[in-house]
């Protein structure tokens, strides 16, 4: 007869594995799941700076992270919004706020309006629209609040983060949950006559059974590497970049709450601010630029660089089967993807939801493994389009990298979904997608990529609408994001302290 | 802006009456000339007489008042579609058009049933559904706005007259502008340059041009296939059925809110209670059954006297390999066949006119730019996975039996159903998942109603739901049981309310029309 997931071994050091234990634990505490994890240390397979979607709030809630706290101990910044800078050639800049641009007309999101007025030649600005494209911009940040079709309540945010404080917050988060800590490294696995783990050995002889193994061990995929000899999907035609520098730089007095990344010949360079530091790195290709010239740029950015520098090497691609026999892999191990869209920890944490989800009746059932292998590889698939839109729209810049870079095929997904737009401005969205219509379109509108055509109900719908008419609204917003805290003092002043957003 | 987009529609009917209003009534009327082609002596087939909620979105969109349309149409509510005798001869288990319980800490209702059934602790699952209960005894009334209640907790569609459907839309799209000419399509011009369809020649010689065709004209699909020969994919081998028999009758007691779907040897019979008449219907394979025979046991399973002679249809079950297919878009029959089983005809029409609707664009009408094939290959695209959801689920009814000694059924029970759906039922049965998608058709308390209904049991539900105490539980679980059962004792009867609501507006002439 089968048996109950009793006993999870996780293997791993770093922000997922900890998230991971932490989940699991709270999820299962009904049935007293015991959840160890085999602290491999830092496997530097991440970058020291991190930045997140605005999903980071909704795990932290799932496992009892209160965000005044993580905030005050961790040295984390909030963050509105990336501003990417001479993505399209040099002297451009566009904003990804996470929020709404403006709001929806009848049943139509606002950016059709945008479309219609830059067809018509009009320059109308979707970060005019967006309360936390302005707040970004003005070095302003507050929280959301009001109903949910205010403009008060029309963004969310997300953070920049310090890898390693953070780590040690969800670790010490993770035990007192009841996570045990077993620090290691893996010597060698042990296999059961069917090819499923029994329990790893780690150097110095120590054991850990389990009834259920997840690898959270970066790249390497220690343990998933001797589960399966793991048929990968290989992205690095598309994605070129296989490296990234990083390091901590001092901090700078009152930095926006967003993450700025500046395209250059061979990649990208970010800044990713903290509440007394700023983390800086460089993204970029090593066929197109040394790891010196790399660092060198990097170090032009900021002056006073401190502390040892990181380098990271990655190839993007993903695991075809990311749950193989008892054994998951999660974070890195499962899928290696430049950190652009600042999804990363995003998509490990759908691959732990939809564990949670999914949480196999018997350790030997694979059923629930075919299940989430075709979820999660749809998400991962999602992730990696929307990463690679970013190389695939509007200008490019000039250099050897940009133009090889567009001289390979789109997946067909992405090509679908760029003809359609084009055709006649519509953003389709398939089952599984972790970045919804708007984000597409402040993708798309930053690029000044227009359609041939809109909808022929939405012109007709829409043509009344003047920027004129809007030109209150936009005022509003103004004076809105102006009223606001400054960022820094927020992030210092963190407690329950009342929001200055004024009422509108 | 550009000229008028001229379309016309090729055949009347529930799809070609459909298109004319939602277009004429959605694109304003300087951007859009339509003209309607039927011909009175081809007649209509009157697909449907069971609708899905969705409809009540198309009314919206299109401005229908929905009273009006009912006391036009001879309809009836509908909460639900009763089916008998699917798993088992005896069974009975009502497909809702609404949910079970709902989720408690984020786990869907059904695993604390199956926790608390495991106790012995359960009531049976329909009895936490408001719209069954309701069905069950035969009450109506309409939702509550408010989320949190218990009336929140359904949806309705309508049972009607397709052919005084069809007449009802004509009204209204010609009161909007929209032309009809009767007469018989005899020839169909296609353009030298690109192959699009330029003109059709009725019998009288005279022509119609357009720029956009929507071809309306049944399964033979006058401009789709026998035009632009855009192929078809043939379901029969999942879906056999392949003829039907139908027949109104006399009403006999009570007007019951829901369609009744009942498994036969060779197929199924549909009853569709109407104001005015009861509509039936026998769907079968030809291989298993003989039209006389399937006829006569149709004559001999009504609730009231016949009203007429059956009449007979032949179908193909499957899709147009494109709808949309150089500037001919295919709706209705023409488009594509899946037995009424779920009442999904009328769905499958709005659906293509919906999304045509959503993807026309303002570029000029050229090839390049009306007729995008960037914009056609994504419509395209989009019908097949509304069909290709649907038609799992169909499988499911045909698939999830227990019948034995029917040809069809021991067929149907025994054959390889789409790996889509294999995945999807063996998920069921492992840990009472079911899969679930963002778009198309059928969310998770239809799945659930079939598989429970069709005794496709699971042999596990979600860890998570062991989550609370099994007093707890209990004690939930009561609680909706008797939220749902108080809220049905307070709802009037179903024909009580449609006597205040949208009585039919005289004793409508009884019509042989076809479902």
């Amino acid at each position: 007869m089968n048996s109950a997931v009793r006993n999870v071994a996780i293997v791993g050091g770093g922000p997922v594995a900890w998230i991971a234990a932490a989940a699991l634990k709270r999820a299962f505490r009904h049935r007293e799941l015991e959840v160890v994890v085999v602290d491999c240390g830092n496997s530097h397979d991440a970058p020291v700076g991190r930045w997140t979607l605005p999903s980071q709030r909704g795990m932290h809630a799932l496992i009892g992270i209160k965000e005044v706290d993580f905030l005050r101990r961790t040295g984390a910044t909030f963050k509105l919004a990336t501003e990417h800078h001479g993505w399209h050639g040099a002297g451009s800049r566009f904003m990804h706020p996470h929020g709404d641009i403006g709001w929806k007309l009848g049943a139509t999101p606002f950016y059709k309006y945008l479309l219609i007025q830059q067809l018509g030649g009009h320059d109308e600005n979707p970060e005019d629209y967006s309360l936390a494209a302005i707040a970004a911009r003005l070095g302003r940040f507050a929280r959301p609040m009001g109903e949910d079709n205010e403009l008060t309540s029309s963004f969310t945010y997300a953070f920049h983060l310090d890898e390693a404080a953070y780590t040690a917050y969800l670790q010490e988060h993770a035990m007192a949950l009841g996570v045990r800590r077993v620090p290691g490294s893996l010597a060698d696995v042990a296999l059961s006559p069917i090819g499923n783990v029994t329990a790893v050995n780690l150097v110095g002889g120590e054991q850990i059974g389990g009834d259920l193994f997840l690898d959270c061990s970066g790249s390497d995929a220690v343990l998933m590497g001797r589960v399966s000899r793991g048929a990968r999907d290989d992205w690095s035609a598309t994605l070129p970049c296989d490296r990234m520098w990083s390091v901590r730089a001092g901090a700078v007095d009152n930095p926006p709450a967003m993450t700025l990344t500046t395209a250059t010949t061979a990649g990208w360079l970010w800044r990713s601010p903290l509440a007394d530091s700023t983390m800086v790195g460089h993204v970029f290709s090593s066929a197109h630029m040394s790891e010196d010239e790399a660092f060198a740029q990097l170090q032009q950015t900021a002056s006073d660089l401190a502390g040892k520098s990181l380098l990271n090497r990655f190839m993007s691609g993903r695991r075809r089967l990311f749950w193989e026999r008892n054994c998951v892999a999660l974070g890195t191990a499962a899928v290696e993807l430049e950190p652009l869209a600042g999804a990363d920890l995003h998509l490990a944490q759908l691959g732990i939801g939809t564990l949670i989800e999914l949480f196999p009746i018997a350790a030997e059932s694979s059923i629930e493994a075919s299940e989430y292998n075709r979820v999660m590889g749809e998400q991962a698939d999602a992730v990696r389009d929307f990463t690679l839109a970013h190389y695939r729209v509007g200008s490019v810049p000039v250099g050897e990298f940009w133009s090889a870079l567009r001289s390979t095929p789109l997946p067909q997904r992405l090509a679908e979904k760029f003809e359609l737009y084009c055709a006649n401005a519509r953003i389709g969205l398939l089952d599984f997608e972790p970045f919804e219509e708007v984000d597409w379109a402040w993708l798309l509108l930053g690029a000044e990529v227009l359609p041939d055509a809109v909808e022929l109900q939405v012109r007709t719908q829409l043509e009344a609408v003047t920027p004129e008419q809007l030109a209150p609204v936009r005022t509003h917003l103004e004076r809105l994001a102006a009223s606001m805290p400054r960022h820094i003092d927020y992030v210092r002043g963190q407690g329950p302290q009342k929001s200055h957003a004024a009422k509108s | 802006m550009r000229q008028p987009l001229k379309v016309v529609v090729v055949g009347g009917g529930t799809a070609g009456w459909m298109a004319a209003a939602a277009i004429a009534s959605v694109l304003r009327p300087e951007t859009r000339e339509i003209h309607v082609i039927e011909s009175s002596e081809i007649g209509i087939v009157g697909v449907g007489e069971a609708t899905l909620p969705h409809l009540r979105f198309f009314n919206k969109r299109i401005g229908i008042d929905e009273r009006e349309l009912m006391a036009k149409t001879q309809a009836t509510f509908k909460l639900g579609i009763e089916f008998r005798d699917w798993a088992r001869p005896g069974d009975s288990y009502i497909h809702p058009f609404g949910a079970y319980g709902s989720r408690i800490a984020g786990v869907p209702f059904h695993n604390y049933w199956l926790r608390a059934l495991a106790q012995g602790q359960a009531a049976p699952l329909e009895e936490y559904s408001l719209p069954i209960v309701a069905a069950r005894m035969n009450r109506f009334a309409l939702p509550s706005e408010d989320p949190t209640a218990v009336m929140s907790t359904f949806g309705y569609a309508f049972q009607f007259d397709a052919s005084l459907y069809a007449a009802y839309l004509r009204g209204f799209a010609e009161s909007r502008g929209v032309r009809r000419t009767d007469g018989k399509i005899v020839d169909i011009r296609l353009r030298g340059t690109d192959g699009f369809v330029e003109s059709v020649q009725l019998a009288d010689g005279s022509l119609v041009s357009g720029d956009l065709f929507i071809d309306c004209s049944g399964f033979r699909g006058l401009l789709i296939e026998q035009a632009l020969k855009t192929g078809y994919d043939e379901w029969t081998r999942w879906l056999p059925c392949d003829r039907a028999a139908a027949v109104p009758c006399e009403n006999a007691g009570p007007l019951t809110p829901y369609t009744r779907a009942t498994a036969r040897e060779a197929g199924w019979q549909w009853r569709i209670p109407l104001q005015h008449r009861t509509g039936n219907g026998y769907v079968y394979s030809s291989s298993f059954i003989s039209d006389d025979e399937a006829g006569s046991k149709l004559l001999s399973r009504l609730d009231g006297k016949a009203l007429a002679d059956p009449r007979f249809l032949r179908f193909t079950a499957g899709r147009r390999r494109k709808t949309w297919n150089r500037n001919v878009v295919a709706v209705g029959l023409a488009g594509g066949f899946l037995e009424p089983l779920e009442s999904t005809s009328i769905y499958l029409i709005q659906i293509a006119i919906t999304t045509l609707l959503d993807y026309l664009t303002d570029a000029p009408l050229t090839q390049a730019g009306a007729f995008d094939p960037r914009t056609v290959d994504a419509f395209n695209r989009w019908i097949e996975m509304e069909y290709d959801r649907v038609r799992d689920f169909l499988i499911l009814h045909y698939h999830a039996t227990e019948r034995h000694d029917e040809p069809l059924w021991d067929y149907c029970r025994t054959m390889e159903v789409p790996d889509t759906l294999k995945h999807k039922m063996e998920l069921f049965r492992h840990r009472a998942r079911v899969v679930t998608y963002k778009d198309g058709l059928f969310l998770e308390p239809s799945w659930l109603a079939v598989y429970f209904g069709q005794r496709v049991m699971p042999t596990a539900w979600d860890p998570l739901a062991d989550g609370l105490d099994i007093s707890d539980v209990s004690a939930r679980l009561q609680a909706v049981h008797e939220r749902v059962q108080s809220a049905v004792a307070r709802m009037p009867a179903h024909e009580e309310f449609l006597e205040k609501y949208c009585p039919a507006e005289t004793p409508a002439v009884t019509r042989n029309v076809l479902t």
